[in-house]
């Protein structure tokens, strides 16, 4: 039995798989003890048997948010104390007249580190690798020492230049060990050994303090699941939805800062190759916000950097999910001109959405569905939540503005499916697909409730409502792949003369890749380049490199891939230009376990029949009665004309008037309108 | 001159948008409330994905590492070149764009303009900024008709004139300015123009990397152009242009409910530039006159010192843009920026001075040093009347260049980097000041300094905040930023500080003024830093032995001396040449503070010591407040000795 969790900010999800048995349970997420929840939840599934345990959280970044970190000291080179306060100096859209606004990073309002804690050590190594300081190793040691007086728990070391030269880094690493003993150290020639002082420093800085959290957090956890009867692997899932095992985890911790929505990819990935769709733009609705990404020819979109906050960079793959503040628990409320808004604050867990009846006053997305007759109070949540529909309507009625109540909930339920189309548009014309040739996935709590009436405003082809879409990420920890990865920074023009060098780098970091691995299961290494062109400061990352010797030959196919790649993603292609190579990477994906999802048989003699009911209102002109299916009766092959409700134990699938559900070989349903299949007009 | 912004088209509405029932609102905006706030939603998306492609896109770095560049959306004519969405950017861009389309189309000819046409322009004075930030135009026609313009405002690594790059602070006329354009076609029906590359290649330096930048330009505008067709085709043409009215008309009623706020009644306030270009006899004075009448302000400049000599001019638009800006930003923070922002603002400009400069003889390369000290003076002359809600003043301006040439004959420059370009902005009610951010009216980015070691001959030897430099207030202002760059072959230097005569950054609400900055260099006998293994330190002995570029110091000890102190003037060379092995330091000022520093609870005072932000001196003197211990050694082993502070603090009062 394979099992995994996803620790979202509301809900714990945790999945069991045993052949074609999939089972779920969802749990409230606790950040104070969030192992509990963990281990809680996986064993009313069972541990016993599990051979697989993949864990993805948000944890890390919730942390970092809250600012709720491990006390670490910051090494940097004499004259560079600040380098974390700086980072870009850019600020965006809502500070350009703001002189109120505050950087969250920077010291004058909520610093990672506090400048008493940063402390310069005397070196400096020049852009070539040379050296202009000698590292003072007296100075040095009484800095630690200043470390050691003040009980940090951790230390980053980010000296300048060091992604040329590390023997600075190296040494300064030893003398942390022999003062502070065996305290979590990350340096930034091993964390990320790239340019730009900004993004190493923030990088190895997370990476300190996630060493910190995660140490403690994978003993318990490992002590827990064995305690419960787990002896199989645990492994965790990075920011791409890679996995990595518990100890590796560790090495590079910064990597698993930010792991939950990625899996949601992953899985979209996964379902949709099974299924034939190949391109999926991937919608996971929440509580508080919708995570959005793309699948294109089967594959997420990676990225090399990401933000944790406004210009807080880390360095790390991640599959490109952008969120946006539009979920459930998006707040309705009335704008200084008087207009409605939905978003992007949310009432998230506490207080929640009025109807929770925990003290939430304002009206959320939530609420909305509610009084629409969307959501079913008896069945909302599997009955785990009692919802109060006077506390919705209340909310609504106590918005200050002369629209009706109708209006009200009918404007609030429009605007919050446009925000949700306006930001999946978005995602798709920052990297220029055409939605047309896109199914659109959705999934997370509140996805199938709210989705299915934006397939007209993205223009997508159809609406795939997966199994289980309320836990659909956790599933996603079942179809990742173990990936290994191993990068390095070096200016290289692409020219025969620097074959050899190039070639070295490959090699080198191959051959310490295996060598740690120690694994018998099959290994499959990948190579790729982010490449620029001269004089370009933007690197195209992810240019195929070929596998062998890297000769002149193997530079002509390097530049050919390029240029093709540079045309691909921008439409223009400058073959005159000199190809600079940046960043050399490898992964390593070893064999592993993954989910099957089971067929549902044809439907027999018995016809489908709804089980009840419901009315929809106020977001419709006048009630109208709508069906309502039970997802576990549905057989594949069954067609569903809209208005109908397709009611399942963690989630509700709205399908509009005009559309129409086409159940499919493994439960998916298929949601399509005349218009998006080409019948319209 | 008088500029008076009634766009658009005058309409002033006596109904405050709130208690519009929807019957009224669709009757003016041609939709529903919804569907307005939804189109211009889509708009500004449209716009900022423009931005985000370009960004990508571009070969210099100015656009790609500085994002030097902002795109806006206009509406036609007939909405008086409305501007309702804008990209992130900078606003010292943004403002003027709404002048910029309309100067440029009108002369050009509203009717000459072509489906598939892209306008170019970059002359100052008729569309702001300075020669190197080209406007581009595309309009958008909906059946033979323009319905809308989208433009794009990039700045170019260089275009012409005597100093590559163009910075400079020594011109004297256009003519050293480099290439002006009048409105003219860049592409012309979808093709481009032949005459109008030749000319700007003949003439322009770098064009290797300008070229490329420019077809991602057309990308860009085509792209733009395409999302609005999109929207007018689906949600029709009416809302369209009713969602730009409608933006605008938003933040016209903002601004004028914020200005309402204050009390009528005239306000003065004053600025410095220290010189221009040609020596230091003539200090610039920018002064205005804030007439506050109800919901509108009239900002009057009379008796702003004439032009300069040198190119730190700015024009009369970008002069009404600075002051749009900071009554924005100090009266209604974080106000949507459109160009309602100054329908209730009309500007009178005495033409011919710093702050409206007049060719050919008011150059205005270096623009953004009027309009920052403008700027100053607005704040300055509301401080009074804003009271708590006033914001301290920032780093000042200094924008160091410096070329070079390699081993191998090729040459190397640094645009804006070793100078004091990024630096702290004053306190607020919100808190203490940023230490490291830029202008307001600037927004672009810096990427730190291992990709400009990696390829010029400089190490980036120091880069800190500077001990006791931020205003004392309750909330301090962030601290000045000293910044020591040692060339490691020979070098030229195009140093341009000109906000150190005054004071630092003004403190407000009772708060005290930042510390003022200066720039200064180190021979390379003095400096020997491989050979001592040391950087050098701030004290007088160090001082002593400098070569000082700017700033009003002590003629000894080349320490800042505001009472006794002589002016360097950084003019008196034209350039300055520094052999192989100097060191530059330039410093910028400290930012204001915010309320009185003697208020500033002790446990912040003493977490001030301990990050090293205030001395133990410092604590003492500017704060009252005595703490006692070693920050150096045992920050967490400082503590505030409660019974002194009490009898300091009570000593002044």
């Amino acid at each position: 039995m394979m099992f995994s969790v996803d620790v979202g900010g509301t809900f714990t999800d945790v999945v069991a798989v045993s052949g074609s048995d999939i089972r779920t349970v969802k749990v409230s997420t606790d950040y104070s003890a969030i192992y509990d929840a963990v281990v809680g939840g996986a064993k009313e599934l069972g541990l016993e048997n599990g051979t697989i345990f993949n864990h993805a959280s948000t944890h890390g970044l919730n942390a970092v948010i809250t600012r709720k970190l491990p006390k670490i000291g910051v090494l940097a080179t004499v004259g560079h104390r600040d380098t974390l306060d700086h980072g870009s100096v850019f600020r965006p859209m809502k500070a350009l007249l703001d002189p109120n606004w505050r950087r969250e990073f920077g010291d004058a309002r909520r610093p990672l580190v506090e400048r008493y804690l940063r402390r310069t050590i005397h070196e400096r190594i020049k852009a070539d690798g040379s050296v202009l300081f000698e590292l003072d190793e007296d100075q040095a040691r009484a800095e630690i020492n200043v470390l050691a007086k003040c009980n940090v728990e951790g230390v980053a070391i980010t000296l300048m230049n060091s992604y040329v030269n590390d023997t600075h880094e190296l040494r300064l690493r030893e003398l942390v060990r022999e003062i502070l003993g065996d305290i979590p150290v990350s340096i930034s020639s091993e964390v990320s050994p790239i340019a730009h002082e900004y993004a190493r420093a923030s990088t190895t800085t997370i990476d300190a303090c996630m060493k910190i959290l995660f140490s403690d957090y994978i003993e318990n956890l490992e002590s827990g699941l064995s305690n419960a009867g787990f002896n199989g692997a645990l492994n965790f899932a990075d920011c791409a939805a890679t996995l990595v095992p518990a100890d590796r985890a560790l090495i590079q911790p910064f990597r698993i800062v930010f792991a939950g929505p990625a899996a949601g990819t992953v899985a979209s990935a996964d379902f949709g190759r099974m299924i034939g769709e190949q391109d999926l733009l991937c919608s996971d609705v929440g509580g508080t916000s919708c995570d959005i990404s793309l699948v294109t020819n089967g594959a997420p979109y990676l990225s090399t950097t990401f933000e944790l906050e406004h210009d807080l960079v880390v360095s790390a793959l991640a599959n490109d999910v952008t969120s946006v503040g539009a979920g459930g628990g998006s707040i309705v409320q009335i704008g200084s001109s008087g207009e409605l808004q939905v978003g992007p604050d949310s009432a998230g867990s506490t207080p929640g959405p009025a109807c929770y009846g925990k003290g939430g006053t304002q009206p959320t997305t939530t609420d909305t569905c509610l009084l629409a007759g969307i959501i079913e109070p008896a069945w909302f949540a599997d009955g785990r939540i009692a919802l109060d529909i006077d506390k919705s309507r209340e909310a609504f009625e106590a918005l200050d503005t002369d629209f009706t109540y109708q209006e009200r909930v009918r404007y609030a339920y429009e605007l919050g499916l446009h925000n949700l189309a306006e930001a999946m548009t978005n995602v798709a014309i920052k990297n220029g697909i055409d939605p047309r040739e896109y199914s659109l996935m959705a999934y997370g709590a509140a996805g199938p409730m709210l989705l299915p009436a934006t397939l007209d405003l993205v223009h997508a082809k159809s609406v795939i409502v997966p199994p289980h879409p309320g836990l659909f990420s956790a599933l996603g920890l079942l179809a990742a792949e173990q990936v290994y990865t191993s990068n390095r920074g070096a200016y290289t023009f692409l020219v025969p003369e620097n074959a050899a060098k190039i070639d070295a780098i490959y090699a080198d970091m191959e051959q310490a890749l295996l060598e740690s691995l120690d694994t018998d299961r099959e290994v499959t290494i990948v190579r790729s380049l982010d490449a620029r062109l001269a004089g370009q400061e933007f690197d195209m990352p992810f240019i195929e490199v070929p596998d062998g010797l890297v000769d002149a030959d193997a530079i002509a196919a390097i530049i050919r891939n390029f240029h093709d790649t540079y045309f691909a993603r921008t439409g223009s292609r400058f073959e005159a230009f000199p190809v600079e190579g940046v960043t050399y990477r490898i992964q390593a994906t070893v064999a592993s376990e993954k989910v099957e999802y089971p067929q549902l048989p044809a439907r027999g003699a018995q016809p489908l029949s709804p089980v009840r009911n419901t009315t929809i209102q106020l977001i419709t002109d006048t009630p109208v009665q709508v069906p309502v299916y039970n997802r576990l009766d549905l057989c594949a092959g069954d067609r569903i004309e809209g208005p109908a409700i397709v009611s399942e134990k963690l989630s509700t699938t709205h399908i509009t008037a005009g559309q129409r559900v086409d159940v499919g070989l493994h439960g998916e349903l298929v949601i399509t309108s005349a218009a998006s299949r080409g019948e319209q007009k | 001159m008088t500029i008076t912004n009634e766009q658009p088209s005058g309409t002033v509405h006596e109904t405050s948008l709130r208690a519009l029932t929807n019957e009224e609102f669709v009757a003016r905006y041609g939709a529903d409330r919804f569907t307005t706030s939804l189109l211009n939603t889509k708009s500004t998306y449209a716009v900022q994905n423009m931005a985000t492609a370009f960004r990508r896109q571009a070969f210099s770095p100015i656009v790609s590492l500085v994002y030097d560049f902002s795109c806006v959306i206009v509406g036609p004519r007939e909405v008086d070149y409305a501007m309702g969405a804008i990209s992130d950017g900078l606003p010292t861009f943004i403002g003027a764009m709404t002048e910029a389309v309309r100067n440029t189309v009108e002369e050009y000819g509203y009717d000459d303009l072509r489906e598939g046409d892209v306008l170019v322009g970059n002359d100052p004075y008729r569309i702001g900024g300075h020669v190197n930030d080209l406007c581009f135009i595309k309009p958008i026609f909906v059946d033979d008709t323009i319905v809308s313009f989208v433009a794009m405002k990039v700045h170019q690594l260089d275009f012409g004139g005597v100093t590559p790059g163009g910075f400079s602070a020594s011109k004297r006329s256009t003519y050293e300015d480099g290439l002006v354009l009048p409105p003219m076609l860049m592409w012309s029906q979808g093709k481009a123009v032949r005459q109008t590359f030749s000319l700007l290649f003949d003439n322009t330096r770098w064009a290797e990397l300008i070229l490329p930048d420019l077809f991602a330009t057309q990308t860009q505008l085509g792209f733009g152009e395409r999302m609005i067709l999109e929207i007018i085709d689906r949600y029709g043409l009416e809302p369209y242009l009713g969602s730009i009215r409608y933006a605008t008309d938003a933040s016209a009623e903002r601004m004028a409910e914020a200005i309402t706020e204050l009390p009528d009644g005239d306000y003065t306030g004053s600025s410095v530039v220290d010189a221009d270009g040609v020596d230091d006899t003539e200090t610039y004075a920018i002064k205005v006159a804030l007439r506050v009448r109800g919901s509108k302000i009239e900002a009057d400049l009379s008796g702003t010192s004439r032009q300069a000599r040198t190119g730190i001019n700015c024009t009369f638009i970008d002069a009404k843009n600075a002051i749009g800006c900071g009554l924005s930003m100090l009266l209604s923070p974080g106000i949507a920026f459109t160009s309602g922002n100054w329908r209730n603002i009309d500007v009178v400009c005495p033409p011919g001075s710093i702050v409206s400069a007049m060719p050919p003889d008011g150059a205005v390369t270096m623009y953004f040093y009027a309009t920052a000290s403008l700027l100053s003076a607005v704040s300055n002359a509301l401080a009074d009347a804003l009271g708590h809600r006033a914001v301290g003043g920032d780093l000042g301006r200094n924008v160091h260049n410096t070329v070079g040439v390699r081993p191998d004959g090729s040459q190397w420059s640094t645009v804006g980097a070793f100078g004091g370009e990024q630096g702290p902005w004053g306190a607020s009610e919100v808190g203490d000041g940023e230490n490291y951010i830029i202008s307001i009216l600037a927004n672009i980015s810096s990427l730190g300094f291992e990709p400009i070691e990696a390829s010029v001959p400089v190490v980036a030897l120091s880069n800190e905040a500077v001990i006791d430099s931020g205003g004392p207030g309750y909330h301090r202002g962030g601290s000045a930023m000293s910044r020591d760059s040692l060339w490691l072959t020979d070098s030229t230097h195009f140093p341009c500080p000109v906000t150190l005569k005054g004071s630092g950054g003004f403190g407000v609400n009772g708060g005290k003024a930042g510390i003022t900055g200066a720039a200064w260099t180190f021979a390379p006998t003095v400096a020997s830093i491989a050979e001592r293994q040391q950087l050098l330190s701030h004290s007088a002995e160090t001082l002593t032995s400098s070569d000082p570029i700017a700033g009003v110091l002590h003629p000894d000890t080349k320490l800042q001396d505001g009472n006794d102190g002589k002016y360097f003037y950084f003019g008196s060379r034209p350039m300055w040449d520094l052999p192989a092995g100097s060191v530059l330091r330039s410093m910028t000022n400290g930012g204001g503070g915010w309320g009185d520093p003697f208020t500033r609870e002790e446990q912040r005072v003493l977490a001030d010591v301990r990050n090293g932000y205030v001395s133990i001196v410092g604590a003492a003197r500017d704060y009252g407040v005595v703490v006692v211990g070693d920050p150096a050694t045992d920050p967490e082993g400082l503590t505030v000795d409660v019974d002194a502070t009490v009898r300091l603090r009570e000593q002044r009062c």
